[in-house]
């Protein structure tokens, strides 16, 4: 009669290390079981034979070995000055990586002309920059008002005088127009003001006596 | 008596006598377990050889948190591997078993007497030649259980698998040696 737990029974009786509790609970099964205890039977003699295994000595060899060949090519304690010299390369990325984020932060410029090249830190540079387009966006808006004037009067002149008349007629209407849309506006203003006439009065009431309670005692 | 923490930093700092105190202090248990596992000397001196370099190429790594004497045995165990599969690919010779099952050492026979201390190194042979017929998995189990007495847990962490395989292996490979030492290849399986 076979039992599945065979495997694990085996295992746990060989195991050295097993808890009390589960030394426990493996005597238990073991008491009832009888194919586990004939596989225990069984299988003793050969892990017996195992422990009986004479311990050799060690037969002379270098004990320095390792050292010897890993020194050889890497010393263990000495890497920062081999990585200094072979691993040179690895480090050139990171230093042009390094060299360019401070050339960004510091918004270093370099400006090369006729009269050679200057290395700029900073925003001096730019705000120079500015202040000249400023100065270059003057120049160009007085130049243009400078020929809308002189393109205006010499419209004018080519009109004449019915011209002229027409523009003042037109500055009347505008102004007629005016005066029209501030009365409308004051009529709406006044009939709101009507409208919330009682509300307003409202208001003044609560106020009064919210006043009229405060002042109580 | 030097702690092997003062040893590892005295060897990490250069010092050789260090290094070489570490290694007197193991090599005896990893010299027997490479010869176990391999079935001669000069694999497993080779064995022995490898585990140390790789030991001391790591010994940087070690960090202390468990004891030397495990994470020794896991580089150990690593090369083991490493080694089983180089076998695979080329096998070794059969070492071949003795005939009488009569000269195979069993667990009554003690080594006390001058004659059984004579006899030592056949015995040792037969285990040896025993084991070698065995997979290199199911010997490597047997050596992390008997002879290193690691816990299933210890040994499924290391191996990567389940306690419950771990101890599956474990009874298999106890089976099939018995069943060499019987003078039979496999054991019948159960009815």
């Amino acid at each position: 009669m076979s039992c599945h737990q065979t495997p694990e029974i085996v295992a746990d009786y060989f195991d050295q290390q097993l808890s009390p509790q589960a030394r426990q609970a493996l005597q238990q099964h073991l008491s009832d079981c009888q194919h586990c205890r004939a596989e225990i039977a069984l299988l003793e003699p050969a892990r017996g034979m195992l422990l009986s295994w004479q311990q050799q000595s060690v037969p002379d060899w270098d004990r320095g070995h390792g050292p010897a060949l890993h020194n050889h090519r890497q010393p263990l304690r000495k890497r920062p000055s081999r990585a200094a010299w072979r691993d040179v390369g690895r480090w050139i990325p990171l230093a042009a990586s390094l060299i360019l984020s401070v050339a960004v932060l510091t918004q270093t410029r370099l400006d090369v002309s006729e009269q050679g090249w200057q290395l700029s830190f900073g925003n001096s540079a730019a705000e120079r920059q500015l202040a000249q387009l400023d100065v270059y966006l003057a120049e160009q808006a007085r130049i243009q008002r400078q020929q809308n004037q002189a393109l205006l009067q010499t419209a004018l002149q080519e009109f004449g005088d019915s011209t002229a008349d027409n523009l003042y007629q037109l500055a009347d209407w505008f102004e007629q127009q005016r005066e029209l849309d501030i009365r409308r506006m004051e009529a709406g203003f006044q009939q709101m003001l009507d409208r919330d006439y009682q509300t307003v009065n409202s208001v003044q009431q609560l106020a009064s006596f919210v006043q009229y309670q405060n002042e109580q005692p | 008596m030097d702690h092997d923490s003062e040893l590892i930093a005295n060897a990490l700092n250069g010092s050789l006598p260090a290094w070489e105190a570490l290694v007197r202090r193991y090599e005896g248990r990893v010299y027997n377990y490479s010869l176990r596992l391999t079935g001669n000397r000069d694999d497993a001196q080779d064995l022995m050889q490898d585990v140390f370099l790789g030991v001391y190429r790591n010994l940087e790594r070690f960090r202390g948190e468990s004891q030397f004497v495990s994470w020794l045995f896991r580089i150990a165990h690593n090369k083991a591997v490493d080694l089983a599969r180089r076998r695979s690919a080329s096998p070794v010779k059969d070492q071949g078993l003795p005939d009488d099952p009569d000269a195979w050492p069993d667990a009554h026979r003690t080594a006390e007497g001058p004659q059984e201390l004579a006899l030592a190194g056949e015995k040792n042979a037969v285990i040896q030649a025993l084991l070698q017929a065995l997979t290199s998995e199911q010997r490597l189990i047997l050596e992390l259980k008997v002879f290193q007495s690691m816990t299933f847990d210890e040994i499924a962490m290391m191996q990567d698998i389940s306690a419950n395989t771990a101890k599956t292996r474990f009874y298999a490979a106890l089976r099939k040696l018995r069943a060499l030492m019987e003078g039979h290849h496999e054991l019948s399986p159960d009815p």
